[in-house]
């Protein structure tokens, strides 16, 4: 069985206090809990600082382009279904650069766990405003404030169909923790929404922010009920967060409905026969 | 060489592509080989749809200069191909239509009437024409009922009667009304078996024979039929075909895949292309095995989307921002197409970088007839190799880092399937240390990238394959240069050239466009020879490339770009003005 210690790789480089390193340590704990082992997880990594974790885990990995961290997850997904596959992302890359891949990851139903650090800033290149940036926020790329209104990425996964949503803070790894866990066990698309402060650059989202605004949903909450999770959503744009799975519900993934990969995983077919490309050579006569 | 060439037109959406494959099949049938090619506009109705086959007793893989047989579902279809037409041309009409003002045998069939005393649709122009064409050659009409019957097959036998009843219609009508000009050119003679594919099919059927698990790609023509093909395919090989929603999403699908240890490959052209590009760098840095189709059309940007052109040459071999080795196959033929993208599939697991086999509309979309023993051949000597792939490897007690991006002689590290026990390591798009963990050490960073650009010299070493020449270098009073969809008509050209003008010419063929061995090629150029570059394009993009890599400038050009294929007749056209020949 692995450990944490086979998780580690080099220590991280992230800003003392920044909240990867919450995410980071939560995410290691969450395997060692869940028994999987740095040679059975695939984790494909986004850019940012976020994406940067692919030296502090050791995994299968591939460190991505930014914004592209999705679609190379599902490719690993199709081509081998077994492996769990996790994408550790930021919300510059997932909500901003990539968006396009999250919305079509949700209506798939690929198997995937999403992990988004959120921010609310490009912390890598020094601050500028990412898509969850508060409206007015300033930065270097926004001197006289952000025009445009923040994206609710609760309220649009749901509404695109996202089959678990989970919220978590980087400041409560034990409640993390058992977020990640629940995420990772999810058979489907799931994202979880992790608050970050970045203690660099984001001086209004802090950890005393998410303290005073953040709150676990009651155990008798009931993360089933789509209009109660809609509910829960909106409260983001009124600076409220929800913490805990918001929503989730079971519906088959998309590696479940192709009947091709019914036996095995693709890639343990066995090499393709010749007389199959010699039968369909005949349908051209 | 017999050749003759049946061109069929008409308003798109009244299944001028249907009549015109089912019309390849009937030659490769009777005993003959075609080669078609299809213009349409970017439209699904309205718009004028025209495809032309030439017949021929031997294989052909181009177009002639005249029309022996016009059929005209409209006036249009006169009016743009009669300059085509001679003075023995057959032109199939309906004179309730229209009245052929111009040369050639006129010959007249009531499509309307026939099609309202039967009951038929105005659509179903296109399958008397077949009939009464099957007729005019001296073709047997029972083999055009049986694939009319094999392809409407899925629509039940209601469907096949009624389509053979006007294919029946249309043939005796012909027999009835015209018995004096019925030409023996389709009797029926007996065969071994052909086939009849396009050069998108013959990449299909590459990539069955590579055993390529995962294809993904967005429609863009000319590339989408293998998209369409490989989808109708995936169940019954065990492949898994994915629409994505941008090409952005659909590299990196493979790119995910090819990870795990799928071979994969994408398909698009060059807008698609264009969207690609920065993953195509990823897998250079990466070291991911990718194969990438690209059948380019003109551009730029939306440009002529259902026309040929040979724009995207130097586009694919620089696409990609920094340095990484790339090979850009560009096959000359419907055979070398299939040989090449299994080929490609090799190339890219043993290089580990990305592999583009390059196409264009011409080459996609025209239908070849190929005997069937030649294709069978080529599939039993393909062997797949994987490279240094390694699928199994003995674990130690801990977990150890496995050195993926490890420095070796050749510049191709060992790459081991993700998800073997006992290991890990990460496709790395930062620049790494051999144990794939992120570094800017300047030594580590030169390493890596002298690693990378060795694999160049191996392949050059192992794999490149010298451009092929056609004819006696040393007697050509001319030698062309050219590369890709090309080459059958400077052949032909060629041909033409000895038989009419008693010229002597030559070809140098590429196939294998890039890298290029500046040694090995040096030894066939001589100063002395006169050189004509031919390319499909206006900025001379192969010869910008020789240039760059040999330092050798060829000045005469013969250049295309006005979306049509190059064809014999428009190489002799422009030696004629040149003065070359009377």
């Amino acid at each position: 069985m692995a450990t944490l210690s086979d998780f580690n790789g080099y220590q991280p480089t992230w800003c003392p206090g920044c909240g990867d390193w919450g995410i980071g340590i939560a995410l290691k704990m969450a395997l060692v809990q869940l028994n999987y082992s740095p040679d059975n997880v695939v984790v494909v990594f986004g850019i940012g600082c976020s994406g940067n974790m692919n030296d502090f885990l050791n995994a299968y990995a591939i460190h991505s382009l930014h914004g592209r961290a999705i679609p190379n997850a599902i490719g690993v997904k199709i081509a081998n279904h077994r492996l769990k596959t996790i994408a550790v992302v930021g919300d510059g890359d997932c909500y901003g650069e990539g968006t396009n891949h999250l919305i079509h990851a949700i209506r798939g139903n690929h198997d995937i766990t999403v992990i988004v650090h959120h921010n609310s800033v490009y912390g890598l290149t020094t601050g500028q405003v990412a898509p969850t940036a508060p409206k007015g926020m300033k930065s270097k790329s926004t001197p006289s404030g952000i025009i445009d209104q923040p994206l609710n990425p609760l309220t649009l996964s749901l509404t695109q169909g996202a089959t678990f949503i989970g919220q978590g803070f980087a400041g409560d790894t034990p409640h993390l923790i058992e977020l990640l866990k629940k995420g990772l066990q999810h058979e489907g698309f799931s994202l979880i929404n992790i608050l970050q402060p970045c203690v660099t650059f984001n001086k209004i989202n802090t950890y005393q922010y998410y303290r005073e605004r953040g709150y676990r949903l009651p155990k008798d909450y009931d993360p089933s009920n789509y209009h109660l999770a809609l509910k829960k959503s909106l409260e983001l744009d009124d600076g409220k967060y929800p913490l805990g799975v918001i929503y989730q519900v079971k519906k088959p993934t998309f590696t479940n409905q192709l009947t091709q990969l019914k036996e095995r995983p693709l890639v343990e077919n066995e090499e393709r026969r010749k007389e199959i490309f010699f039968q369909l050579l005949n349908t051209f006569k | 060489m017999m050749t003759f060439t049946w061109k069929i037109g008409g308003e798109a959406g009244f299944g001028i592509n249907a009549a015109g494959s089912i019309f390849s099949k009937f030659v490769a049938r009777s005993g003959y080989y075609a080669f078609d090619y299809i213009e349409y506009p970017s439209l699904i109705r309205g718009g004028h749809n025209a495809l032309e086959v030439v017949i021929a007793d031997e294989e052909i893989g181009t177009l002639r200069e005249k029309i022996d047989f016009l059929v005209c579902l409209n006036a249009e279809t006169y009016q743009k191909h009669s300059v085509r037409l001679h003075e023995k041309s057959l032109i199939l009409y309906d004179q309730a239509e229209f009245q052929p003002n111009g040369t050639g045998i006129k010959i007249t069939l009531p499509f309307k009437t026939i099609l309202s005393d039967l009951g038929g649709d105005l659509v179903m122009k296109n399958t008397v024409a077949l009939g009464a064409s099957v007729a005019l050659l001296g073709g047997e009409i029972k083999i055009l009922l049986e694939i009319l019957k094999e392809q409407f097959a899925k629509k039940g036998e209601r469907v096949i009667q009624f389509n053979q009843k006007f294919a029946q219609a249309g043939y005796e009508y012909i027999l009835n009304h015209y018995p004096t000009l019925i030409h023996r050119i389709l009797t029926y003679k007996k065969n071994n078996n052909k086939v009849v594919i396009s050069g998108n099919d013959a990449f299909s059927l590459g990539v069955v024979l590579a055993d390529c698990r995962f294809y993904s790609a967005y429609p863009m023509t000319p590339s989408s039929s293998v998209l369409h093909t490989l989808a109708s395919w995936q169940e019954k090989i065990g492949m898994v075909v994915r629409h994505a929603e941008d090409e952005i999403s659909v590299i990196n699908h493979a790119i995910g895949s090819s990870f795990a240890g799928v071979r994969s490959a994408v398909g698009t052209s060059g807008g698609g292309f264009a969207l690609m590009v920065e993953s195509v760098s990823f897998a250079g840095i990466a070291e991911i095995p990718l194969v990438i189709f690209l059948a380019q059309r003109p551009g730029p940007a939306t440009g002529m989307p259902t026309w040929t052109e040979q724009g995207d040459l130097l586009f694919a071999i620089f696409a990609g921002h920094g340095e990484f080795p790339k090979i850009v196959l560009a096959p000359s033929d419907h055979l070398e197409m299939l040989r090449l993208a299994a080929e490609a599939f090799n190339l890219a697991d043993i290089y580990q970088t990305p592999v583009i086999v390059l196409s264009d509309m011409f080459l996609s979309e025209s239908h070849r007839t190929i005997d069937e023993e030649k294709i069978r051949k080529l599939a039993h000597q393909y062997q797949i190799d994987r490279g240094k792939l390694i699928k199994n490897l003995e674990r130690t007690e801990k977990i150890k880092p496995f050195l993926r991006y490890q420095i070796t002689e050749d510049g191709i590290s060992p790459c081991l399937l993700p998800g073997t026990d006992g290991f890990f390591y990460q496709a790395n798009s930062y620049e790494h240390l051999e144990d794939s963990h992120t570094t800017e050490e300047a030594l580590e960073r030169k390493k890596q990238v002298e690693k990378r650009n060795r694999k160049i010299q191996t392949y050059l070493k192992n794999h490149f394959q010298t451009p092929k020449v056609y004819g006696n270098l040393e007697h050509a009073s001319m030698v062309f240069v050219s590369w890709g969809s090309n080459k059958e008509a400077i052949l032909a050209a060629i041909r033409d050239l000895e038989e009419k003008n008693n010229l002597k010419t030559a070809l140098i063929h590429f196939s294998y466009l890039y890298p290029l061995d500046k040694n090995v090629l040096l030894s066939l150029f001589d100063k002395n020879k006169q050189y004509l570059l031919v390319e499909n394009n206006s900025l001379s993009q192969f010869g910008n490339l020789l240039s760059m890599t040999l330092g050798i400038e060829i000045e005469r050009k013969i250049l295309r770009y006005d979306g049509r294929p190059i064809t014999s007749y428009f190489i002799i056209d422009e030696l004629k003005k040149n003065g070359d020949i009377k």
